[in-house]
């Protein structure tokens, strides 16, 4: 009994221990920027200020970057659930030779960090005439390996069965894949579209090199500009993190189930 | 059947191609870009000049190449163990069937889904030396000021410690789902047996997770040696360059120097180090089995 | 046929209206342009601008804010496909990295064009801007290096006035420990959150008050590594390591926070902490430039330039607003000053308005001594190299030899490929 209570209270010391961050992220955004550096271990201005959120809605068009990155990150996520389900399909459920070679040639897009490719990417686009537009922000993001990955492993476990007794009935391939296929990988596609609306919400080099109107910018690229050139306002700044992860943080709890239970099934599959 | 069979070359490419022309466009080609501006001599502003391998070459000898390198490597080896283990044992608190391990999967997970530059910022005003939360809480007990991004011994590991904090929950989920995999029956033969905790944790638990611990070790070391975007806006790669990881130097060369084909010739030896080393990983997994 | 020519003539009038009319309603030139500017400095710019466009019809610019971070970044990218808008801001320091390559629009027809006075400039700056004779950006201020004490400190240690040479400055900060317990000299040392460049721009300014530049003339070796340096170098590592007046490992926001909270009693940064300052209540202070050190004056400065990207297709009438937008922004330059900038047209400086700002006027001679950092493009690379070196010097208590050899290898190897 004695074990127990020690293991919980520990339990909820480690609890503690990890939300602090979080914690004091909220804390400082709730704090006067004069309060934030001081001497003494000031763990809230009394009564909390709202001013730094003042600042953000009243003075910079955060709003706007809000919505664009909803456009963005929605856009994103709906085409790459698009194009990954059926790049799985055919990984996972049309044998032919060189098949596991082309998944791991995907899956090395993973290795390449995308700062390396940003010019590169700057003057195709520029070539394409896009620049300076949401499409620009939302089209490299779409090819997403670990999505494949995700849905490939999923797929291999439907049971062929399923599909034979499909195609025996005369139906195509198309309405295998739509009515049979995707229906059954409703959790891994759950996953595979939160990851990609995540990666998509917390992109900042690619937004801020593509887009030059600030009023198109996405939320991470706007609350960026919180950072002073000479000083840091930290208490402004931790209220743009807030702002900016919020939608996050409740699409996280809405949808927790189904994000676990998800990303699981990945692992499981060798 | 055979109407299937007909058309699997057509469904092949069908299917395949929207996935395939992003890839190839937005992901490939300027990957083929780069290996091929790596040869060039190139300020982005003016005409190119073809130098042949002199851009790798200057790299090999480059003191700032190579201690970037060494500070990534610095990282990989820091991070990749600790965050595998940690996650692993978190997972072991996540799997409980109590509210405890539920309340354990939400916290410890949460977050993962911040963005690089929140959790650099906000790590950054933790570890602040001066006013930071850490040693504000450490001067209340009488302590002195630790430099926690400022002193060269610890700069790095108080990346790594934020780096934890931020991505332990995603290795812990694919560990505790893993776990929950594992049938009753053999933890219920072990006991039966006279197994104690940890030899059944040793012996049971951890050689039947093997497929998940490789993929795992492999996505980590795949992350960490791609770090950059927390490690330069907690310390800017500082103190005097101590925590400059490869990617940052990279990314200044292309950016602050406009050297873009040596930019380029640096993160393409990149790539391959993690090339090797992930397909190292892979094929020691596999022929473990 | 009297009704017809009378049909006619009625129409062309009514064409002739027509199209007169379409000219004076004519819509305003919209000019795109980037800035630089964030935080405090963001908040004062931002107003200017919002100031021109109220005060004419014929020009709205559209200013796009890019945190410093990156904004090099991006106008690179921008200027390489030629998508750069139609005025930016540039530091002078970093004009030679884009104008050998042609990327910029050499203004010195259209200055005359706009019939702006160039005499009215404080020169110094305008050549800073010059390259091969053609001025390529005009400069809007010059943020020097100065020195900012506490002045109630002060007179607790009882210091009368400013410290003019090193002998001072290390007695001065002795004094403020001694008699206050505040620290000496907050100067940072460390980078964190901004890169520790106050070393290498104390170190600079020291360099060339003993006559010596940081590189030499054609700018292909150091030019450091010699008795002034060593002076130069010796003097901010015994701040920290020998008579202690700094303290090790002092981070930039640090540095301004204790300068800020009344902890410390002498501070060199850039003048454009002076608002941050004024706005803190109960902190009494005093700015003046960065003192003679050694023997004469010299302050590192750097500059805020505006230069005209070339463009696709070249539109006069645009090239022409930017002129107007610069004449005004630069004659306005009293109101950028209250972000602690210098302006550089002494039409902004003798007015009213400059003068009566507190402590602007104070500083604003360093003006005079002010010098350009090395025109090589590889500039930016060698003042990081140098700020990484000094930074592992001090914080490693090196002495002078090995300290400026090192740093003198780095650099010709730099300036060498």
């Amino acid at each position: 009994m004695m074990k127990r209570t020690i293991g919980a209270t520990a339990l909820v010391f480690l609890f503690a221990l990890w939300l602090l961050p979080l914690f004091w992220l909220i804390i400082t955004s709730l704090k006067a920027e004069q309060d934030v550096m001081t001497d003494h271990l000031a763990l809230f201005s009394v009564p909390p200020s709202f001013i730094n959120y003042a600042k953000a809605f009243g003075g910079t068009d955060i709003l706007k970057w809000f919505k664009n990155s909803v456009i963005v990150a929605l856009c994103t996520t709906l085409f790459t659930l698009f194009l990954n389900s059926t790049m799985a399909y055919v990984l996972s459920r049309i044998k032919f030779r060189g098949r596991n070679s082309l998944l791991l040639f995907i899956l090395a897009g993973m290795m390449v960090p995308f700062e390396v490719i940003i010019i590169q990417l700057y003057l195709e686009f520029n070539a394409l005439g896009i620049l300076n537009t949401l499409a620009a922000v939302i089209l490299p993001r779409l090819a997403l390996p670990i999505g494949v990955f995700i849905l490939t492993q999923f797929f291999k476990g439907i049971p062929e069965a399923l599909e034979e007794a499909a195609y025996m009935d005369g139906a195509s391939r198309f309405l295998v894949f739509g009515a049979i296929i995707l229906p059954l990988g409703k959790s891994a596609l759950f996953v595979v579209a939160i990851l990609s609306f995540v990666n998509a919400w917390n992109d900042f080099l690619w937004p801020l090199v593509s887009i030059s109107d600030s009023a198109k910018y996405t939320i991470t690229v706007g609350i960026a500009n919180f950072q002073g050139t000479h000083g840091t306002e930290y208490a402004l700044i931790m209220a743009g993190a807030v702002i900016a992860s919020i939608p996050l943080i409740v699409m996280y709890f809405l949808f927790k189930k189904n994000i676990v239970k998800g990303i699981a099934m990945t692992g499981i599959k060798g | 059947m055979q109407h299937r069979n007909r058309y699997v070359a057509r469904d092949i490419a069908i299917f395949s191609a929207p996935y395939l022309i992003v890839y190839f466009a937005f992901l490939v080609f300027p990957v083929i870009y780069g290996i091929y501006l790596s040869f060039f001599d190139w300020n982005i502003l003016s005409t190119k000049k073809f130098i042949g391998f002199k851009n790798f070459m200057e790299a090999f000898g480059d003191p700032k190449f190579l201690a970037s390198f060494g500070h990534t490597c610095q990282f990989v080896l820091l991070s990749t163990p600790t965050i595998i283990i940690i996650g692993f044992l978190l997972a072991l608190i996540a799997v409980r069937p109590t509210k405890s391990g539920k309340a354990a999967e939400t916290v410890f997970f949460l977050p993962y889904i911040l963005s690089t530059t929140v959790v650099g910022t906000l790590w950054a005003w933790l570890f602040q030396k001066n006013f930071g939360l850490f040693n504000q809480i450490l001067a209340q007990f009488g302590f002195k000021p630790i430099g926690w991004l400022t002193d060269p011994r610890y700069a790095m590991v108080s990346i790594v410690g934020a780096t934890i904090w931020w991505t332990a929950g995603f290795n812990m989920i694919l560990f505790s789902a893993a776990i929950k995999q594992i049938p009753d029956e053999i933890y219920d033969s072990a006991r039966i047996d006279g197994a104690g905790r940890l030899a059944t944790l040793t012996k049971i638990t951890i050689p039947l997770l093997k497929d998940t611990t490789l993929l795992v070790v492999i996505l980590q070391l795949i992350a960490s040696f791609k770090v950059f975007g927390q490690a330069y806006v907690m310390t800017g790669g500082g103190p005097y360059a101590t925590t400059e990881v490869l990617v940052q130097y990279v990314y200044k060369t292309g950016f602050s120097y406009f050297r873009l084909g040596y930019a380029s010739a640096m993160s393409i030896l990149l790539f391959m180090v993690i090339l090797i080393i992930s397909g190292f990983q892979f094929i020691l997994g596999k022929e473990t089995k | 046929m009297k009704s017809r020519n009378l049909v006619l003539v009625a129409v062309f009038i009514l064409i002739a209206g027509i199209t007169l009319g379409a000219q004076t309603s004519q819509k305003p030139v919209e000019i795109g342009f980037w800035s630089l500017f964030t935080g405090g400095d963001g908040a004062f710019f931002d107003a200017m601008v919002k100031e021109f466009n109220a005060s004419q019809n014929e020009i709205v610019m559209k200013t796009d804010t890019v945190k410093f971070d990156n904004y090099y970044t991006k106008l690179t990218a921008a200027l390489a496909a030629k998508n750069a808008p139609d005025v930016v801001v540039m530091h002078q320091d970093r004009l030679s990295n884009f104008v050998p390559n042609g990327v910029l629009l050499p203004l010195d027809d259209y200055i005359k064009k706009a019939g702006i006075d160039i005499s009215t400039f404080e020169q110094g700056p305008i050549s800073n801007c010059r390259f091969d004779g053609k001025l390529y950006a005009i400069p809007m201020d010059v943020h020097p290096l100065i020195m900012y004490y506490n002045t109630d400190l002060f007179a607790k240690a009882g210091i009368a006035k400013a410290p003019a040479t090193l002998a001072e400055l290390v007695a001065d900060a002795q004094a403020i420990q001694e008699k206050t317990g505040a620290i000496g000299i907050a100067a940072d040392n460390t980078t964190a959150t901004y890169k520790a460049y106050t070393l290498t721009r104390m170190f600079m300014s020291m360099l060339k008050e003993q006559g010596y530049s940081t590189l030499n003339a054609n700018n292909t070796k150091a030019n450091f590594n010699n008795d002034a340096g060593a002076k130069a170098y010796q003097a901010l590592s015994d701040m920290v390591n020998k008579y202690k007046v700094t303290p090790k490992q002092l981070d930039y926001d640090s540095s301004v926070a204790d300068f800020k909270l009344g902890k410390a009693g002498i501070h060199f940064n850039g003048v454009w902490v002076t608002g941050s300052f004024e706005q803190q209540a109960g902190l009494n202070f005093a700015a003046v430039k960065f003192p003679a050190l050694f023997g004469t004056n010299a302050s590192w400065s750097g500059s805020h330039t505006f230069a005209v990207p070339v463009q696709k297709t070249f539109d006069e009438k645009k090239v022409m607003a930017v002129m107007t937008f610069i004449n005004w922004m630069t004659n306005h330059g009293y109101l950028w000053a209250k972000a602690g900038h210098v302006p550089t047209r002494k039409t902004a400086i003798d007015t009213p308005e400059f003068k009566s700002l507190p402590h602007r006027a104070g500083y604003a001679d360093a003006v005079k001594y002010t010098f350009a950092s090395p025109d090589t493009p590889k500039w930016p690379q060698c003042y990081d190299a140098i700020s990484d070196s000094l930074e592992e010097s001090v914080a490693l208590n090196r002495d002078a030899k090995t300290a400026l050899s090192n740093m003198e290898q780095v650099i010709n190897a730099i300036l060498a490929r």
